[in-house]
């Protein structure tokens, strides 16, 4: 259960089993890096279809991912048939369109900025899913501790 | 409408970073240290602490690893024999 909360919305899954701050601060890390990935790259960095393998790893940050991906093919990849016609004859609308998609460096680091978010939330998943390890942990080092 | 707006952040891309996108590593780093510090932390004593020092021990990482390629490509390839 705390694996899908999980990937429902990064940090739940902590959460969800009472280490809150944690689960804020994952929150926070994984909006920022995938925020900040679109944000430089525009929603074209987030794209099933051109940048499949990408978008494996975009995807374990959850639907947010699906959503930009939505967007990025409800917007910038519907060109009409004619775009070419129309982008010589000066159509604002395809010109919009065009000048959405992102290329060169900026869509390599938002597609990396994305993709690193979704890889990190992967991390945070399975860790969600041995709440009890940390505790481990703790009690090691205290029974350790001179 | 929309064609007649100007940038539309989260929809547009910024192309101004294009030539600039290595200051974008900072960002990177600073986000991969927050999320594996809280995952990694049995108390999350001194959290903000512990991310400065491992984006710092990133960037320098990145800063050593480019140093020593543009050795081996500068330097160590050209000095090596060519047959």
């Amino acid at each position: 259960m705390a694996a899908i909360l999980a990937w429902l919305w990064p940090g739940l899954g902590h959460i969800s089993h009472g280490e809150r701050r944690r689960g804020l601060l994952i929150m926070f890390g994984v909006l920022f890096l995938f925020l900040g990935g679109v944000l430089i790259g525009g929603v074209d960095s987030v794209d099933r279809k051109d940048d499949r393998l990408w978008f494996l790893a975009q995807v374990l940050c959850g639907p947010i991912a699906l959503v930009v991906d939505y967007a990025n093919h409800a917007t910038i990849k519907r060109l009409p048939d004619d775009w070419v016609a129309r982008y010589e004859q000066g159509d604002p609308g395809v010109r919009t369109q065009l000048r959405r998609k992102s290329l060169g460096h900026v869509n390599e680091m938002g597609t990396l900025f994305s993709a690193l978010a979704g890889l990190m939330n992967l991390v945070a998943i399975l860790d969600a899913l041995h709440p009890s390890h940390r505790r481990d942990e703790m009690r090691r080092r205290w029974s350790t501790a001179p | 409408m929309t064609a007649t707006l100007g940038y539309v952040p989260f929809v547009d891309p910024i192309h101004a970073l294009h030539d600039w996108w290595y200051l974008l590593l900072v960002p990177l780093a600073f986000g991969i240290s927050v999320i594996y510090r809280a995952l990694k932390m049995p108390r999350l004593h001194r959290y903000w602490r512990a991310v400065a020092t491992m984006t710092v021990q990133i960037l320098l990482a990145m800063v050593a690893l480019a140093v020593a390629l543009v050795v081996v490509v500068e330097v160590v390839i050209p000095w090596l024999p060519a047959e």
